[in-house]
């Protein structure tokens, strides 16, 4: 079989001997894709109206093809946190530019880039930032903002976690979150975590969903009721399902609740952390089992992702002390602070602990992220006129029989940007 | 005629891909004397298929001097249709082997003119030498190609109609609405087919048992156009034990002797070696070969695989000597070279 490495600026690439991904099953098929346009190749049109071979041909020997990784909740990594603005403005898209050529390397290609409880000008100054790159498909430039996701401010104090109590506001009119964003802000805004009991926020719901953005529920003191209201008035979305949230009691489920079929809503999709530390497994295994055509998982992952461990500086005097995935508030060592995990791990846990498959595994963090965010055509797809975002992934199964999934080589847009081969050869 | 009989679908299927191989290799394709192998869809090929890229990816054969050209195709269902014979091609064979796409042939069933595209794909098969070997499926009713019971044995590539029989048996595949299934197709002719310089038909299963009986033990006949393999030099049929259901046990028998006592001298039933390799441009000139009037091993119907076809059946070993009876026969109207 011919093999060959392809150079960056190749026409069409064929994937062959892998697996595709398709839906949540695992595929023997071919990949065609055009790093001219972006995007998967309709191969047998191509093969026929155009008389066209693939300029590169890559034999991946049997492993996985999977749609680049899409994590809907990130707060930052290697260094640089969406919610802190340096005194130097002008360096924030400096330095998100370059943590997007970072982030692709872990496999993920797209992501919202997540926005803590903050201040006002917080905001204003991160969202203009932070709005999908859309038109642009530069693949060069990394991991592409779908657009952002703003965790808070609207948000209950008694779920605060580790946003700050005092920044936490209602909302009685749409107009409050234009103020509290900005309006130029809202198209940038693609996803908004709120508690829905909260101010008039139930009547607002409707308004939010209007504008294209997702409304998630989460941070919240909500009932079963209060939440399966919310999702009456279109939230399809909730964060961090278990975490910032009252627990299940059998005579009020909560939140959990609305992932019965009770007064035919229809089911929202929802985020877990599967760190091994928000979440006991089995919890994870009863959200899967309850409704897995929405189950997300999400890293929910800090600045520090990516870094060694040790204490670092964080957001209003607070440090934060990072050992592995583990991140907790300096003096608060009960108080999780986010994660500091990748998406790709996460993956691999949920394989460990659920005992289903890598195609269903992998569904988590392509295609049913993708379909929360009406974006199924486009990401999270191997099929055909889909965004060629691509990670090549190895399993592995070490000595104590736990399995591991491998970022092997990640492309965005048809380009190949990471090679772990490659890496290890050039240290 | 050559009747090769394996106990199930699998063993016949691999005995085919294999004969197909062993005839590349032996053929020694180059770009300018590429192997030119007819093909099919349906069911039975599917395995054949199947195991030609199996064997392709082992390396055991290429495929990048093989020229090919489809026996047939629907007429208006876009290309891309997932049941369009193009489809079907792409995903079952040619996405997985190495034949370029521009030494594929395919008719064209959503053509502007669709006679000109028949015309065109006639003479394609022409100018590319002529096809070495086709390798063919048959329906139920003993059809070779679309060329359904009553077509003409002496039919080139044309539109067809499709039987109603068909119609309905192919609306499995277009959800069970007839109103969706393709009424009429594109297709080579029996002729087209009987000028390869050798057919191989792959049959497999019980149902189509009658057929294969029709087409083997009794005289060429229109109703099942595969009989009409009888007048060719060089037919073979591969088939399961299912199939053989109608035969006599005599047939059979007979048939699986052959094989034997073939195999026992040593020999496989193998092709003269002329049709084998084709024919090879000429690099140097040859002793003159002395001066042999030729005969023509089949006088009546003559096949026009002898005018046509650069390695024409006068070629063969001639074996038996028929006296010409027939003054003016319908043979010698067919104009010569």
């Amino acid at each position: 079989m011919p093999s060959a490495t392809s150079t960056s600026r190749e026409r069409i690439t064929k994937f062959t001997n892998c697996r595709l991904l398709k839906g949540d099953e695992l595929m023997e098929q071919d990949l065609w894709v055009s790093s001219s346009t972006g995007k998967i190749v309709k191969s047998q049109e191509v093969f026929y109206s155009h008389n066209s071979i693939p300029d590169a041909t890559i034999d991946l020997g049997g492993r996985i093809v999977s749609p680049g990784l899409i994590d809907v909740q990130l707060n930052g990594s290697f260094g640089f946190n969406f919610s802190q603005i340096s005194e130097d403005t002008h360096s924030y898209g400096k330095s998100l530019r370059q943590m997007n050529r970072l982030l692709v390397q872990t496999g993920v290609t797209s992501y919202l880039p997540t926005v803590t409880s903050s201040e006002k000008e917080v905001y204003h100054l991160a969202l203009p930032h932070l709005g999908p790159s859309g038109a642009h498909r530069l693949p060069e430039e990394g991991s592409e903002s779908l657009g952002a996701h703003v965790e808070g401010p609207f948000l209950n104090p008694g779920k605060h976690g580790i946003h700050p109590l005092e920044v936490l506001t209602e909302a009685y009119s749409f107009s409050d979150l234009t103020a509290m964003y900005g309006s130029a802000n809202i198209s940038n805004i693609k996803k908004i975590t709120a508690a829905p009991e909260l101010g008039n926020m139930q009547a607002i719901i409707p308004e939010i969903i209007s504008k294209g953005v997702i409304y998630s529920i989460g941070h919240t003191e909500a009932t079963y009721e209060d939440a399966g209201a919310a999702v009456a008035n279109g939230a399809t979305m909730i964060t961090h399902l278990f975490n910032a949230m009252r627990p299940l009691h059998h005579r009020n489920p909560g939140v959990f609740g609305v992932l019965g079929i009770a007064e035919s809503l229809p089911r929202p999709y929802f985020g877990i952390i599967a760190d091994g530390i928000h979440l006991h497994p089995a919890s994870i295994k009863i959200a899967y089992a309850s409704h897995p055509d929405g189950f997300i998982l999400v890293t929910d992952a800090m600045h520090l992702v990516g870094l060694p461990d040790g204490t670092y500086d964080w957001t209003n005097e607070r440090r934060l002390i990072k050992m592995g995935s583990h991140l907790v508030l300096e003096g608060h060592a009960d108080k999780i602070a986010g994660s500091s995990i990748t998406l790709i791990e996460c993956v691999s846990n949920f394989l460990n602990w659920s005992g289903e498959g890598v195609g269903k595994a992998l569904k988590a963090v392509t295609a049913t992220p993708a379909a929360m965010l009406g974006l199924s055509r486009d990401k999270g797809s191997l099929e055909s006129d889909a965004d060629a975002d691509l990670c090549i992934i190895s399993e592995e199964v070490g000595a104590d029989g736990q399995k591991k999934l491998l970022i092997d080589q990640v492309w965005k847009f048809g380009v190949k940007l990471f090679d772990r081969s490659e890496q290890i050869t050039n240290e | 005629m050559r009747l090769i009989v394996r106990d199930d679908s699998h063993s016949a299927s691999a005995y085919v891909a294999k004969y197909i191989i062993d005839r590349i290799t032996a053929f020694a394709p180059t770009p300018a004397h590429p192997f030119v192998l007819g093909l099919p869809t349906g069911s039975s090929p599917i395995k054949v298929y199947q195991i030609l890229v199996e064997k392709y990816k082992a390396g055991e054969v290429a495929f990048e001097n093989v020229v090919t050209f489809n026996m047939d195709e629907y007429i208006g269902i876009p290309r891309e249709h997932p049941e369009s014979y193009h489809t079907f091609m792409y995903t079952h064979f040619f996405s997985h082997v190495n034949v370029h796409p521009r030494n594929i042939h395919i008719l064209n069933g959503n053509a502007p003119d669709l006679e000109a595209e028949c015309v065109a794909y006639e003479a394609a098969i022409k100018a590319r030498g002529g096809i070495d070997l086709f390798l063919g499926g048959i329906g139920p009713d003993g059809h070779v190609a679309f060329n359904e019971p009553g077509s003409s044995l002496a039919s080139r590539t044309r539109v067809k109609t499709l039987a109603y029989d068909t119609i309905i048996a192919n609306s499995r595949f277009f959800g069970n609405d007839i109103e969706k299934v393709p009424k009429m197709a594109l297709t080579v002719g029996v002729q087209t087919v009987l000028e390869a310089r050798e057919v191989v038909i792959i049959i497999a299963g019980a149902h189509k048992a009658l057929a294969l009986q029709k087409c083997i033990e009794e005289g060429v006949n229109h109703m099942w156009t595969l009989s009409a393999l009888q007048m060719h030099p060089h037919p073979m049929i591969v088939v399961d034990e299912d199939a053989t259901l109608e035969l006599k046990v005599k047939t059979v028998r007979y048939f699986k002797s052959i094989e034997a006592v073939a195999a026992a001298q040593g020999f496989e039933q193998i092709l003269p070696s002329k049709v084998r390799t084709g024919p090879r441009p000429i690099s140097k000139p040859l002793e003159p070969a002395p001066e042999v009037k030729e005969e023509p091993s089949i006088l009546l119907p003559k096949p026009t695989t002898s005018t046509l076809l650069a390695a024409p059946a006068t070629e063969y070993p001639v074996r038996s000597h028929t006296p010409e009876l027939i003054p003016d026969r319908m043979g010698s109207r067919i104009a010569a070279r």
